[in-house]
Parts: structure tokens; C-alpha cells; sequence
């Protein structure tokens, strides 16, 4: 193992060793696990199609709580050790500014896929207590729900390497916003009569990540099988888009004057 | 008499200790009880509950589902169970004008649901068990709005075989539209879960649509299907009415022979039996008994007969604003 790949995995252990004490991730984690396992009481109101009603409310539990720590967390990485000015011992050790920054994701990548587990563990025990087995399209929205809070977790670091904790999660937060409504807009932009109003929504769907396309909670909910290809393009897509945001990062934070 | 001094000193400040504990739990004590009071008081001067209108959201499907951010699977769902509370809360025997607004707001929760999530599988076959409704004054609620959520139902879930089978039952039983019902009963029977008897009824359809028999048949599959208790309450009763009808349109038949032989209506139904026309007056299946009028036509003491042929006369449906 050469000395890029050996303090890389230094610094995503130290990363989620302090992560694992951190008490906003158990507070984050306690309530997706309420949510999920009350699903089981709400699902009771409802007739026929308990399934849909407690894998809708699990998703959409994964998903948010995700994103929370994603953005919350992952922002206080860079952008609050350098608030609280706790970066500076770190990097005076022989360490690059660029592997700092990649160590403190795959770190923050770790904690979301104990998280993804832990919360897909409770899904699959509260559809068995229903009654219900856990379907493969399920798994597959599990998978890019995962995929998406890399991306959100990307963005988060890069907004915090070059501002204040607070804009970059607000930054981050209108990122997970607009991607999620990007398809939306982009049709909107093919039915408007304005030229600029079809440049602008072109321009942000080439630019901004589309979230629509890692969103398979629809599809699990009714229970509808989605092609393998779909998936793995869906989740290339949006692995290439959290690489590029990493990219973007490491540029920004290497120019950064810290003092 | 230093070491008494100091005694007296430490007895002092642990009676003081105490003292303060004790004060700490008498001050505890006291503002659970103002606690109580003043919740008790809050209460009597709480103003009266509003009570919040079940409705459909106040913004359009088109513009919900962009701004669900991803979960407008579960905005469907929330319309769901509103529309499940509805249905919970509307009662069964009731005019069609007295449960016009919630089979209104039925409807249109159920649209706004499948509008959100075209492919929500219980929203439709909910629509088909839920939405048509019996009324006392012999109409059919609900018959169109059924049928056009079903009709976009076996469109986007065409793999489901009971939305074929519901819209099927609704066009033969309600609107005696024989060959499209057909068609819904053959697309259902060629689907995976389906039973082996729909082949049969798609077969049957076409040509015994308005039937008596069929009608009771296609009853008694619904009430099979229906896992909510009031709608199965609903197709019991259905059944009783369908034997009752059978009854009566026996005594019809008994009827007309009776003119035939004597030149004059029966009186009274004993009258067919004394003349050996028939056996016995059938039971009347709800408990009542039947009767005949001073023009001929037999009715129960239960109420209305069932109409099963010219349904389209009868029909009010409730379309989706």
C-alpha cells in the first residue's frame, strides 16, 4: 500500500471513529429507526397494501435522515474544523491538503453505509413482522438512496472548502432541493415559450446533479421491477458527479488560505 | 469541649441539609399541584375543538408532485388513508344527495392519489370496491368515477388482474357494457394470481349480462374479493337482495299464470298457492314477506326491488371536478 492509500484509510478510520461519538448522528439515527418501525401502526389504517405504506415511510426515513447527515455532518468535516480551527494540527503532519479532504469523505462514506445498513435491517424486520418480504427493487432504491447522500456528502465538502459551515450546508440543502425538482424543470423549460427561460433550465440540468434519476422509492413502493441497467447507470451517474464535486474541492481547498 | 462545639457545628449543618432538601421537595410538591391546578383551569377555559376538515390538498397534483422533492409517493399515500378515513366515516344507508360530498371527496382524493402516483396499485382496486354505492332511494352512486379511475388503472397497472376484474364487474354489472366487460375479464384471466373461474365469466359475460343468476354470481366473487368489513357487509346485503329479487320475480311468473288461467289478478299471494300454481310463497331472504298490489306487481316488505336490467336509467354517477 503506497502513502496516499495508507493515510487515506488513516484518516476514514479516525474519521469514523469520531464520527461514531458524535451524538447529532445517534439523535439522527434513534429517530429514522422510530419512523420506521411506526410505519408499522400507520400501515394499520390503511386497507390492503401494508408493504407500500411501511416501505414508503422507511425510504423516505433513509432518505431524509440521510441527507441530514450528509449535509450536517459532512459540512462540519472541512468547513467547521477550519471554523473552529482544529485543521491546523492535522495538516502540519505530512499530509496533503487533497488527501485530508478525501480521507474525511470516505470517513463520512462509512458512517452513511453503517447508517444505509442499520435502517435497512429495520425495513426488512418490520416488513417481516407485517408479513412481507424486503423485494429486489427495494434493495436497488436502497442502493441509490446511498449513492445520493455520496453526492450530497460530496457537495457538502466541497461547499465547506470555501465557505462557512452555515452557507454550505444552506448550499448544500438547495443542491438536494433543486435536484430533486431538475426533471420538473427541465420540462418546464421544453414547454416555455421564452429562449432564455429554455437556456436557464438547460444550463442547470447540465450543471446541477439530477437527483430524479437515483429516486426508485416510487417503483419499491409499487413493488415494479427496474432493469439492472438502470440502476448501475443511475449509480455510475452519480458516483461520476460526486467525483467530479470531490475534484472541484481538492482545487478550491488547495488554494484556500487558512491563516 | 472543642470536639462538642464541632458536633454541634456538623448536627447544625446537617439539620440545615435537610432542611433545604426537605424545602426543595415541599417547593416540588407545590408546583406539581399548581401544575394540575392550572391545567385543570386551561382546560375549562380551552376554547372548542375545531375540527379539521378531511380535503384535498389546496394545490394541484401537477404542482405537488414537483414539490414533494422525491417523495411524492408518499404525499399519495397521506391521500390514501384520507380517503380511507372518508369512506370509513361515510354511512351506508343514506339517499344518493346524502352522500353526495363524500362520494365527492372520495373520488377526488383517490384521483389526486393516482394523479401523484400513476402506478399506486390499492388506490385503484380501492376505487373500484369503494367508490360505487347502493343508495336507499334505488340509484348507484359513484358508477362513472369508479370507472374512469379503473379504466386508468388497467392502463398503468395492466399486470394487475384485479383492476381488470373490478372495471370488468362495474361495466357488466352497473353500465351493461357486455363486450368491454369481457374484454376486462379476459385480460384479468390471462394475468398471473388470477383464479381459473374469470375465463368462464369472460366467456359468459357477452352473453348473459343482466341476468339474474350472473349478477348474483358476480356478487358473490366481490364479496370473495372485498377484505374491508363494511364492504363485505355491503355484498351480503347485496346477495340478500339479489335472493330477494329471485323470489319476487318467481311470484311474477306465478302471477302471470294465475291471470292466465282464472282472467283476474290474485288478491292476495296465497291465492297462488291454493290454485296449485305454486308449492309455496318463497321466503323473503331479509325476513320480511312479499305482497302484491292492485296492479299485479310483487314487492317485499323490506323495501325496493333490485333492478338489475336497464341499470343505465338508474345510474348517477359522480364525476371527478
Amino acid at each position: 500500500m503506497n502513502a496516499f492509500a495508507t493515510q487515506l484509510v488513516v484518516l476514514a478510520g479516525n474519521t469514523l471513529r469520531e464520527l461514531v461519538r458524535s451524538k447529532l448522528l445517534y439523535n439522527l439515527l434513534i429517530f429514522a429507526v422510530l419512523l420506521i418501525a411506526s410505519s408499522m401502526f400507520v400501515a394499520q389504517l390503511t386497507i390492503g397494501q401494508w408493504d407500500r405504506i411501511i416501505l414508503d415511510m422507511g425510504l423516505a426515513a433513509t432518505q431524509i435522515v440521510g441527507m441530514l447527515i450528509s449535509i450536517l455532518i459532512g459540512v462540519g468535516l472541512v468547513a467547521g474544523e477550519i471554523d473552529r480551527r482544529t485543521i491546523y494540527p492535522t495538516l502540519a503532519r505530512p499530509l496533503s491538503r487533497g488527501t485530508f479532504l478525501l480521507g474525511r469523505y470516505a470517513g463520512l462514506l462509512l458512517v452513511l453505509a453503517l447508517n444505509v445498513l442499520v435502517m435497512m435491517g429495520v425495513l426488512g424486520l418490520v416488513l417481516h413482522m407485517a408479513g412481507y418480504g424486503i423485494s429486489q427493487t427495494a434493495l436497488q432504491a436502497m442502493l441509490l438512496i446511498f449513492i445520493e447522500l455520496a453526492v450530497l456528502s460530496a457537495a457538502a465538502i466541497f461547499f465547506g472548502s470555501f465557505t462557512t459551515p452555515m452557507l454550505a450546508a444552506a448550499f448544500s440543502l438547495s443542491l438536494f432541493l433543486i435536484g430533486h425538482l431538475l426533471g420538473d424543470l427541465q420540462a418546464f423549460g421544453k414547454r416555455s415559450h421564452s429562449e432564455a427561460a429554455k437556456l436557464a433550465t438547460s444550463a442547470a440540468y447540465r450543471i446541477l446533479p439530477d437527483l430524479g434519476l437515483l429516486d426508485l422509492k416510487a417503483q419499491a413502493a409499487s413493488n415494479l421491477p427496474v432493469a439492472s441497467h438502470a440502476v448501475w447507470t443511475g449509480a455510475l451517474y452519480g458516483l461520476s458527479y460526486a467525483a467530479v464535486l470531490l475534484t472541484l474541492a481538492v482545487i478550491v481547498f488547495r488554494k484556500r488560505d487558512l491563516k | 469541649m472543642r470536639l462538642q462545639a464541632e458536633r454541634v457545628a456538623a448536627t447544625i449543618v446537617t439539620m440545615q441539609r435537610n432542611a433545604a432538601a426537605l424545602a426543595g421537595i415541599a417547593a416540588l410538591v407545590a408546583l406539581v399541584a399548581a401544575t394540575g391546578f392550572v391545567r385543570q383551569a386551561a382546560e375549562e377555559a380551552r376554547p372548542p375543538a375545531v375540527e379539521l376538515a378531511i380535503d384535498v390538498p389546496p394545490f394541484p397534483p401537477a404542482v405537488a408532485r414537483p414539490f414533494s422533492f422525491g417523495l411524492r409517493s408518499l404525499v399519495a399515500d397521506l391521500t390514501f388513508l384520507e380517503a380511507i378515513q372518508v369512506f370509513g366515516a361515510r354511512k351506508s344507508n343514506i339517499t344518493l344527495a346524502e352522500g353526495l360530498h363524500e362520494d365527492r371527496l372520495l373520488a377526488k382524493l383517490l384521483t389526486y392519489s393516482t394523479d401523484l402516483d400513476p402506478k399506486f396499485r390499492g388506490a385503484y382496486r380501492f376505487a373500484g370496491d369503494a367508490l360505487p354505492r347502493h343508495t336507499t332511494d334505488g340509484m348507484e352512486g359513484g358508477i362513472f368515477a369508479a370507472e374512469t379511475l379503473l379504466k386508468r388503472g388497467a392502463v398503468e397497472r395492466a399486470d394487475d388482474w384485479q383492476i381488470h376484474f373490478l372495471l370488468g364487474f362495474i361495466e357488466s354489472y352497473y353500465l351493461e357494457k357486455r363486450e368491454e366487460a369481457a374484454v376486462q375479464f379476459a385480460a384479468a384471466a390471462r394475468l398471473e394470481g388470477a383464479p381459473a373461474y374469470l375465463a368462464m365469466l369472460a366467456t359468459r359475460v357477452a352473453a348473459h349480462a343482466g341476468d339474474l343468476a350472473f349478477a348474483g354470481q358476480l356478487a358473490q366473487t366481490m364479496l370473495a374479493q372485498s377484505s374491508e368489513e363494511s364492504t363485505r357487509a355491503e355484498w351480503q346485503n347485496r346477495l340478500l337482495d339479489i335472493a330477494m329479487e329471485r323470489g319476487a320475480r318467481d311470484l311474477d311468473a306465478a302471477v302471470v299464470r294465475f291471470r292466465a288461467q282464472t282472467g283476474r289478478l290474485p288478491e292476495r299471494l296465497d291465492a297462488l298457492v291454493s290454485s296449485g300454481i305454486i308449492p309455496a310463497i318463497p321466503a323473503e331472504p331479509h325476513g320480511g314477506s312479499y305482497f302484491i298490489d292492485a296492479l299485479g306487481a310483487v314487492h317485499s316488505t323490506h323495501g325496493e326491488r333490485l333492478q338489475i336490467r336497464n341499470k343505465a336509467q338508474n345510474q348517477a354517477g359522480v364525476i371527478p371536478q
